[in-house]
């Protein structure tokens, strides 16, 4: 099993009111699934998610990833699984401006201490994978948003993660560009990824194997496609 | 492999802020600039003094009411008893003192002609003296034992006086008048120059004997001498003061009433006196580094502050906590070490050019240097680290919905 939740709860603390983000979700991810998870706003799905990608820790419950406890590890260590296990697609791409599209590319392998010829030979060849070899040398301001998602999909390719994370990956994209960005998803699962999407948009959830759908902080509904 | 990276960015992050960068350079740059231009002068300073004490001697002891360098209140010194010329005899008697110089002074006009120079130094002493204060004559000859003996009317002028009296003339043989009485000039000194800027050359000397039958003999007399041979300035200097409190009846208890001069008290209140200058300059540096340390530190924050959600998608994609602060952190050093080697050039230029120009020997010593950079990277790292380890505490969720 890749992923297991059990009884996750994430309460936030506002001034002296608890309010609830997560109540007891449950939940089994094996390798090479697509999950898409999706719910209105409110509904937990960011909260789940930053939990899944190691950003935030849960309050309550456990989270084994690769068998391993991780809701209880400090700072650094969750920034080393970050690093080794999950790569992370944004809505707004969070491309750094200054950086052309290689050197974006190559950060998460800087941070992961791998050498420069690694590197190099890893970065062309996640740059093959989503068709922009020729705009590596160009800064984010230059590419266009589909080619800017490209960008931050190979950024999250780079270390060979164990979970691909995207979240509204399509939601700054007309929906031409939309249907491309879906179609390298597709791709990636058939090559072997595991993927989990989050989104409101039905039709973009449809391209998902799996859909669970979240409510004031629970799982209303899990279902394959 | 990671540094590389660190450092490329954040110089290009100080590069595509060019105006703000420099800004906040320019209180380093004053700072740094003004510590190695000082230290340079400071540096020329020292080497112009040395000279200087130099051309004292560097053996000569001076016993004297009168201390060279003066603490407190100089009436303390003035109810002291006089130096006789026994107490002078007695100290050359010792036999650890070798040569030994009575010497008595005032001060007067000498005229030549219509040439008057004013309030000069006359000095009543016997030949001794030319060997033990260093003195050279250039033309004629310095006083002699017959001039003593005879209470004859010569005089030796400085180098000051015979230009001032007779320019390019000869004045050997000529009969000058000092404070009113003749005395015929028999030798002229060779130019000892300034220290701590008054003329070593403005004076006159007179046989002792003659000094006392034109000037009276109702003044202190200080006595110049130097250790026998093979004798070191320490046993010589006790010698003296031993003999000294007996013949002025000092009990055990009762400190000394009298002054034994040294070169090396110049030099150590020398010292002194700059050390103090020194540390009034590290605390006035200090202080620009602290106001620049301050803008660097506000710089900074308002960095962390812009970059926040970069340092959020940084986090994301596996930076640790130490790989943020060590970028923020390279970029506060960054600053205020580029700051530094700029104010180190500008200082080292200004120091350079009046040890060229001035007759000062100003010069950029490698301390200054090295003080200079030691400030500019401590002033960095000192102010850098708290904006460095706020960014490094950045949560990521809260870092990246930040917009």
């Amino acid at each position: 099993m890749l992923i297991e939740l059990l009884d996750v709860s994430k309460i936030y603390t506002v001034g002296t009111q608890e309010v609830p983000a997560l109540r007891d979700v449950s939940l089994s991810v094996t390798e090479n699934e697509y999950l898409a998870i999706m719910g209105p706003s409110g509904s937990g799905k960011s909260t789940l998610m930053n939990i899944i990608g190691c950003l935030d820790t849960p309050t309550g419950g456990s989270y084994r990833l690769k068998q391993r406890e991780v809701s209880q590890l400090d700072d650094d260590d969750l920034a080393e699984i970050r690093s080794a296990e999950i790569g992370f697609v944004f809505q707004t791409f969070n491309l750094l401006p200054r950086m052309t599209a290689f050197q974006n590319v190559e950060l998460p392998l800087i941070y992961g201490r791998s050498d420069r010829a690694t590197r190099a030979a890893r970065v062309w060849s996640v740059l093959d994978a989503v068709g922009l070899r020729e705009r590596a040398h160009h800064r984010p301001n230059e590419l266009s948003g589909g080619q800017r998602q490209r960008v931050a999909i190979a950024r999250a390719l780079i270390n060979e993660p164990s979970i691909i994370l995207a979240d509204e990956p399509t939601g700054n994209l007309d929906s031409t560009t939309g249907e491309e960005i879906m179609q390298v998803f597709r791709d990636l699962n058939d090559a072997g990824n595991t993927i989990i999407l989050v989104t409101h948009e039905q039709y973009i959830a449809d391209h998902a194997r799996r859909v669970i759908k979240l409510l004031d902080g629970g799982v209303a509904s899990d279902s394959v496609a | 492999m990671y540094f590389g990276e660190t450092i490329r960015t954040s110089l290009s992050t100080l590069w595509s802020h060019k105006m703000r960068s420099a800004l906040t350079m320019l209180g380093i740059v004053i700072g740094t600039g003004a510590l190695v231009a000082v230290m340079s002068l400071v540096a020329g300073l020292n080497r112009t003094v040395a000279a200087q004490f130099q051309s004292v001697g560097t053996d000569i002891i001076s016993v004297s009411k009168y201390p060279w360098v003066q603490m407190g209140d100089s009436e303390d010194y003035r109810g002291r008893k006089d130096f006789t010329i026994d107490d002078a005899v007695a100290i050359g008697r010792l036999p650890s003192v070798g040569l030994m110089a009575p010497n008595i002074h005032t001060r007067r006009n000498i005229s030549y002609g219509g040439e008057t120079v004013r309030f000069t130094l006359v000095s009543g002493t016997t030949p001794e003296y030319e060997t033990i204060d260093n003195f050279e004559v250039e033309e004629g000859r310095f006083i002699t034992d017959l001039d003593v003996e005879r209470r004859r009317q010569s005089v030796v002028i400085g180098s000051d006086v015979a230009s001032e009296l007779f320019g390019l003339r000869d004045p050997i043989g000529r009969d000058i008048q000092v404070g009113g009485k003749r005395f015929s000039v028999v030798g002229v000194l060779k130019e000892k120059g300034d220290i701590l800027g008054s003329s070593l050359d403005d004076l006159v000397i007179i046989p002792i004997t003659s000094f006392e039958k034109a000037f009276g003999r109702r003044r202190s007399v200080v006595t110049d001498c130097q250790p026998a041979a093979g004798v070191t300035m320490e046993r010589a200097i006790e010698d003296i003061r031993q003999i000294l409190r007996l013949r002025r009846g000092l009990s055990r208890d009762e400190p000394d009433d009298f002054a034994i001069n040294t070169q090396d008290d110049l030099t150590s209140s020398y010292n002194q006196l700059t050390g103090v200058l020194y540390l009034a300059m590290i605390g006035i540096v200090a202080l620009a580094l602290l106001v620049g340390g301050i803008g660097v530190m506000n710089v900074m924050l308002v960095s962390v502050a812009e970059r926040t959600r970069e340092i959020g998608v940084r986090k994301a994609i596996g930076a640790r906590r130490s790989h943020i602060t060590a970028q923020f952190l390279v970029e506060s050093v960054f600053l205020t070490c580029i700051g530094g080697a700029a104010g180190i050039l500008g200082g080292g230029t200004l120091g350079f050019l009046v040890g060229k120009i001035s007759p000062l020997p100003a010069s950029v010593t490698p301390a200054a240097v090295a003080v200079a950079t030691l400030f500019a990277l401590v002033t960095g790292l000192a102010f850098g680290v708290y904006p460095a380890t706020r960014a490094g505490r950045l949560r990521p969720i809260e870092a990246l919905r930040y917009e």
